[in-house]
């Protein structure tokens, strides 16, 4: 096991909406409590992309649209094509929301121009239309893929207007129990591609989904002792 | 205002009256509702009946204090003032103010209206209504899936404003760079309100900022201080947009919390611009009490309580950081997730309980207790658990039956504070 791990944040002041960090919390203390030195490193518009480079997990939040406008910019220019290249290299990562639409190959508003995405993963997000209803709430999913976590129930809260469609090469992370997911009507939440996770659960994904974040850690760092998730557990079950 | 007009005041009036003689409740949003139904445009021959006009307060947090203390002003100076109850702060709840105050003849009693109003309704409201004064707050991030983003919120806002005249006055905080931005697009005087004080910047950053950048160009602000999130003394690096300087800047604040002395300026400056003299401004505020759940003090069973509402992440690190200045030792936290707090609880790790000290007793409960649990353990670098009560009476009752002789300190959303005064009281009580 590895004793220590740089933790690249993506756009900490332009994408973290609503409880983002809980994410990067989550890592470090689970990290720490393990031992393990887990340095969370701020990655934004000026940071160069040779200190994204040196970290050995990634994770990006969801935006506001004005700023994502601004990291989108970056991201498509500069930061998108090195993710790329390390999520092709098994480096683990984990994409939210707006993070999960924007590392797909393109997004379709319902009026305007196609916004294409950093095409990480193969998977396209349509919006269709403002008559059509945002898909909110809470939801519950069973996870599917990567096969050691396969019947994990996951819980998170879901606010998107755009519906999005895997790839043929892509896995789906869950199924969804009960709430919207991806789309609303093939039944799938999330994407798995080699290491990296991608979800609609917005903000704080983690917390009370911990066997994501040890898989993600454990890909990072080698093996792990577990840690007592009782709270974490109750956490998870009393969303309904 | 025309005979049907009064008669709709006179029938609603008269069925909110049967209906509280029923034991059934006044109703703070029904009775506008059927007006509105009757007359879509009640709201309009209502406040023109005011000879002094309409005040409308507006922001996310702070809007019902700010109100109350503006009212405290212009009663003090033997204005008659009507005034929408908290949280009622849609236009059915502006209408329902104007009902209960007219007389049985369906006649305005007031002279004056204070209102304060929902960030989605202000437009709304501005569509039937052209106020006097216009005070604006702030703008937080709060409840995503309810109010959307805060861009848009000041988007709309300056489409409603910027069509007033220009009689109407704005008072607004100008240490809050996207409600400064809004008086550059006005036609009315802007008055602006903030702090000058550099011993009250914050040593470290807060978590939960949502306005780093230009409301104007979209580069980067600067601080040269900020005092809580993301108010402070700002500029933009990339345009020549600049903090207005604020002419009300300074009044002694009769309540704790940095967030309340920003309320006191706003009321202040709202005063000042109508011309009220300090001195009575002052005689007046002195006996200020909070409003419901608003640093209330409920003595109960023996053990002292103090309610702290506190519903989104800039409220919830203001309290926090109040209640621990003010020694708080032990803390409640409840968390609700109903319509009211917003169903989506993930805020809840934009604020710092990081600040939280390893010796302090927490309790945790609400629907959502464990969510608030799991927070508060993963603020501890040592992973200490809360102790978690999905009953909030038996935290109440853990609480008094540690016999500490401290204080409890409840930070609650919404619907946890309503549940946690019917506890302490024994009734509900807005």
């Amino acid at each position: 096991m590895k004793k220590s791990i740089r933790i690249a944040w993506l756009y900490p002041d332009l994408m973290s909406t609503y409880g983002d960090r809980g994410n990067v919390i989550v890592l470090e203390r689970r990290s720490s409590w393990r031992g393990v030195r887990a340095d969370i490193v701020p990655v934004t518009l000026e940071t160069p992309v040779s200190v994204l480079e040196s970290c050995g997990l990634i994770f990006m939040g969801g935006a506001q649209d004005r700023q994502q406008k601004l990291a989108g910019e970056d991201f498509l220019k500069r930061k998108g094509p090195v993710v790329k290249k390390m999520v092709e290299s098994n480096i683990p990562a984990l994409f939210v929301c707006a993070a999960y639409q924007f590392v797909g190959r393109y997004y379709k508003p319902y009026q305007g121009d196609i916004i294409p995405g950093a095409g990480i993963f193969d998977l396209t997000t349509e919006h269709p239309g403002d008559q059509a209803k945002r898909l909110i709430g809470n939801v519950r999913a069973e996870i599917v893929n990567p096969h050691v976590l396969a019947g994990t129930v996951i819980v998170g809260f879901e606010n998107h207007g755009g519906r999005t469609h895997l790839g043929p090469k892509m896995k789906p992370l869950a199924k969804v129990i009960s709430g919207n997911g991806n789309n609303g009507d093939d039944g799938w939440e999330g994407v798995i591609y080699k290491n990296a996770i991608g979800s609609y659960f917005h903000g704080p994904l983690l917390p009370k989904n911990p066997a994501i974040a040890d898989w993600l850690l454990e890909k990072a760092l080698g093996t792990l002792a577990p840690l007592s998730d009782t709270l974490e557990r109750k956490a998870n079950e009393s969303v309904r | 205002m025309g005979l049907f007009d009064r008669l709709v005041v006179i029938l609603t009036k008269l069925v909110s009256f049967t209906s509280t003689l029923l034991g059934l409740g006044a109703g703070e949003t029904w009775p506008g509702e059927v007006a509105l139904m009757l007359r879509p445009n009640i709201a309009t021959s209502l406040s023109e009946r005011l000879s002094d006009g309409v005040i409308l307060v507006a922001g996310t947090n702070g809007k019902t204090t700010t109100s109350l203390m503006v009212k405290t002003i212009l009663e003090h100076i033997g204005d008659s003032v009507v005034h929408n109850a908290t949280g009622a702060n849609l236009i059915n709840g502006v209408v329902s103010s104007f009902i209960r105050n007219a007389d049985w003849l369906g006649r305005v009693r007031a002279d004056v209206g204070i209102f304060e109003i929902d960030e989605n309704s202000l437009p709304v409201i501005l569509r039937y209504m052209t106020p006097k004064r216009v005070i604006l707050l702030n703008l937080f991030r709060d409840q995503l899936d309810r109010y959307g983003e805060v861009d848009v919120i000041v988007e709309k806002w300056i489409r409603a404003l910027s069509s007033l005249p220009k009689e109407t006055v704005f008072i607004l905080n100008s240490d809050d760079p996207a409600v400064a931005f809004i008086g550059t697009s006005v036609k009315g005087k802007a008055v602006y309100y903030g702090l000058n004080d550099a011993g009250k910047y914050l040593a470290v950053r807060e978590h939960a900022t949502d306005s780093t950048f230009c409301p104007s160009c979209g580069r980067r602000l600067t601080y040269r201080g900020v005092y809580y999130s993301h108010i402070g003394v700002w500029k933009c690096t990339g345009c020549s947009f600049t903090r207005p300087d604020p002419t009300v800047n300074r009044w002694p604040s009769t309540l704790p919390g940095l967030y309340n002395q920003y309320n006191t300026l706003a009321a202040v400056a709202l005063a000042k611009s109508l011309g009220i003299p300090e001195s009575a401004i002052k005689k007046s505020l002195q006996s200020f009490a909070p409003a419901f759940g608003r640093q209330e003090e409920i003595e109960s069973a023996g053990k002292t309580v103090k309610l702290f509402l506190s519903k989104n992440p800039a409220g919830f690190n203001a309290s926090l950081r109040t209640v621990l200045d003010m020694g708080a030792k032990e803390l409640l936290f409840v968390l609700n997730d109903r319509i009211p707090d917003g169903r989506d609880v993930s805020w809840i790790w934009d604020v710092d309980f990081e600040t939280v000290p390893a010796s302090a007793t927490v309790l945790v409960s609400g629907d959502r207790a464990y969510d608030m649990a799991l927070r508060l353990k993963y603020a501890s670098p040592a992973g200490r658990e809360p102790q978690v009560f999905t009953d909030l009476s038996l935290a109440f009752m853990h609480a008094r039956e540690r016999n500490t002789h401290e204080p409890l300190y409840v930070l609650a959303t919404y619907s946890a504070m309503l549940e946690a005064r019917k506890i302490l009281k024994g009734r509900k009580i807005l």
